[in-house]
């Protein structure tokens, strides 16, 4: 698998003015699942995303509280609708104090 | 495309022109002749090895995930495309009509049965319940309105070869899928199948009227295709030193981006110092051990990823491979003998699905697939995600299902007949722009 922690946001190439806009946003992550011994779970602190965070120009628009039971390389959609052109921030924290960041600009045409 | 007809008057000049070419020419040159036999460098699952269980009965290893591992048929007895395979087509065959009456609701199980067939993979006939429903075959919603006889339709059953020497219906009595005495319930059931029909309540389910797939999106696309994330992870194995000492990285400098480049399009090549045509997932096989000393055995994770990662810097660029050298063009024709010859227990030629015509099943439904046409492409975007399996396929992977299901024993992932098969294939793409990974269902 690539590196860990690589963000990729996927924009619509075209936006216009009051459009609503599908973001699709992938992070590469093992997402760490449950380990079991003797049928019962073993108690360690897994790797795993627990936290996404979504800023457009600086404001919180999205934060999702997100478990193991997602899968490897977890994919992200939402929609939200710009009402001027910006930067959009999506952050990525993990249960080992990890920090991923991917940014996209939204331009309008 | 070639009718049947012209296709076997050419089968035949070739192997006039081989053989004279064989007893003119000095030992030195091997253009034209069949390659030497290839120990195979797969992964033990894609060998296609036949082992004999305890029991006595032979088995082949296939792969353990589905869908090969839902075939737990051997195919020993019926020819494949093995150039050393030499056995002739199951010979034409008729049998008297079985003295058992005929049971229409007996015979319209079985022309359902896909255990066996199933008919209406092929041929439509009316019912909601009837899936899959495909339209290769003539649509048989009236066929009892034609009056035929009993003895005509079973022996239509039994070996459709006695009226139709070229047909692509499989020969279901000779080679035993179907029992006689079942085909005379299958006759007494189409006999039953008069107009008018009644009208189609749900037209997915029409072949006729079924929509066709518009594919995945953009396969290019990480966040879209899976398969993208596999091959960018194969630059780990590409700056890895292995037990030699050296990575790729070390003799191709600048990346895969710059020594890749276009490097893709020529391929599968005859490639002098192994005297065979090779794909890049062939060609890794024995590059990688001998240079970093890496295994990559043809079907491995690793292979798959490296492929990718090496035929995605050709993205966009056309297609050239090489038909035209000595080598390349006896390969080619090889290739072609092996497109349109006829194995397995179904006697299916490649030709039969992939190619245009009244029976020929391109653009058209096998069930509920759409078979796509040879004149299309069906190489350019291979390796590919599959969106039904959750895997990575690549061409031989693909070869190696198309014909399991059909009644022939798979050859090695890396068989010098199937690398003669992809380079037959390839060459309608020349021209064409890649496109790895793709993405299809």
């Amino acid at each position: 698998m690539a590196e860990i922690g690589k963000v990729r946001i996927r924009i619509p190439s075209n936006i216009k003015r009051g459009d609503v806009v599908r973001v699709r946003s992938l992070v590469i992550h093992p997402m760490e699942i449950v380990q079991r011994r003797d049928g019962k779970p073993v108690d360690k602190n897994y790797l795993f995303i627990h936290k996404v965070m979504v800023e457009y120009n600086g404001r919180e628009i999205l934060q999702a509280d997100t478990t193991q039971s997602i899968s490897e390389n977890p994919f992200f959609s939402f929609t939200f609708k710009p009402t001027e052109p910006g930067m959009l921030r999506i952050t990525f924290l993990d249960t080992h104090g990890g920090k991923y960041e991917g940014t996209a600009e939204i331009k309008f045409t | 495309m070639l009718r049947p007809g012209t296709v076997f008057g050419g089968g035949i000049v070739f192997a006039a022109l081989l053989s004279a070419a064989c007893a003119q020419t000095d030992k030195a040159s091997t253009a034209g002749l069949p390659p030497a036999p290839w120990i195979s460098r797969a992964i033990p699952e894609g060998k296609g090895e036949v082992k004999t269980q305890p029991d006595g009965k032979k088995m082949q290893v296939r792969y353990k995930r589905a869908p090969f591992a839902g075939v737990p048929q051997d195919w020993s007895d019926y020819r494949t495309y093995a150039y050393d395979d030499t056995r002739p087509a199951p010979p034409v065959s008729k049998a008297p009509m079985t003295q058992v009456k005929g049971d229409p609701a007996r015979g319209r199980r079985l022309f359902l049965s896909r255990a066996q067939g199933p008919c209406t993979g092929c041929h439509l006939i009316p019912g909601a319940d009837v899936w899959p429903a495909g339209n290769i075959g003539p649509d048989l919603s009236t066929y009892g309105d034609r009056n035929l006889p009993d003895e005509f339709i079973f022996t239509q059953l039994y070996d459709s070869r006695n009226f139709f020497p070229h047909t692509t219906m499989p020969p279901w009595g000779t080679t035993g899928v179907f029992k006689p005495e079942e085909l005379v319930h299958i006759v007494a059931f189409l006999k039953t199948l008069k107009g008018p029909v009644p009208p189609e309540k749900d037209p997915d389910r029409n072949p006729d009227t079924r929509a066709k797939p518009v594919g995945f999106g953009d396969n290019l696309d990480p966040t879209n295709n899976p398969a993208v994330l596999l091959a960018e992870g194969a630059m780990a194995v590409w700056s890895k030193k292995g037990p030699a000492g050296k990575a790729c990285a070390d003799c191709h400098a600048g990346g895969p981006e710059k020594s890749m480049k276009e490097a893709a399009t020529r391929y599968p090549k005859y490639v002098k110092a192994y005297q065979r045509v090779m794909s890049i997932e062939d060609f890794l096989t024995v590059h990688a051990p001998e240079t970093t000393g890496l295994q990559m055995l043809s079907q491995s994770a690793d292979n798959l990823n490296m492929t990718m990662l090496v035929k995605m810097q050709s993205n966009g660029m056309p297609l050239k491979v090489d038909v035209t050298s000595p080598e390349a063009k006896g390969a080619y024709e090889r290739g072609r003998a092996s497109f349109f010859k006829r194995v397995g227990q179904r006697n299916h030629a490649c030709a039969d699905c992939h190619t245009k015509g009244a029976g020929r099943g391109s653009d058209k439904f096998l069930g509920g697939r759409l078979l796509a046409d040879v004149e299309v492409g069906l190489t350019k975007h291979f390796p590919l995600w599959r969106t039904s399996q959750g895997q990575v396929w690549d061409m031989r992977k693909r070869m190696q299902w198309c014909m399991t299901p059909l009644g022939m024993n798979m050859l090695p992932a890396d068989a010098v007949e199937y690398a003669e098969l992809e380079l037959y294939l390839t060459a309608f793409d020349n021209g064409k722009e890649m496109s790895v990974p793709g993405i299809r269902h």
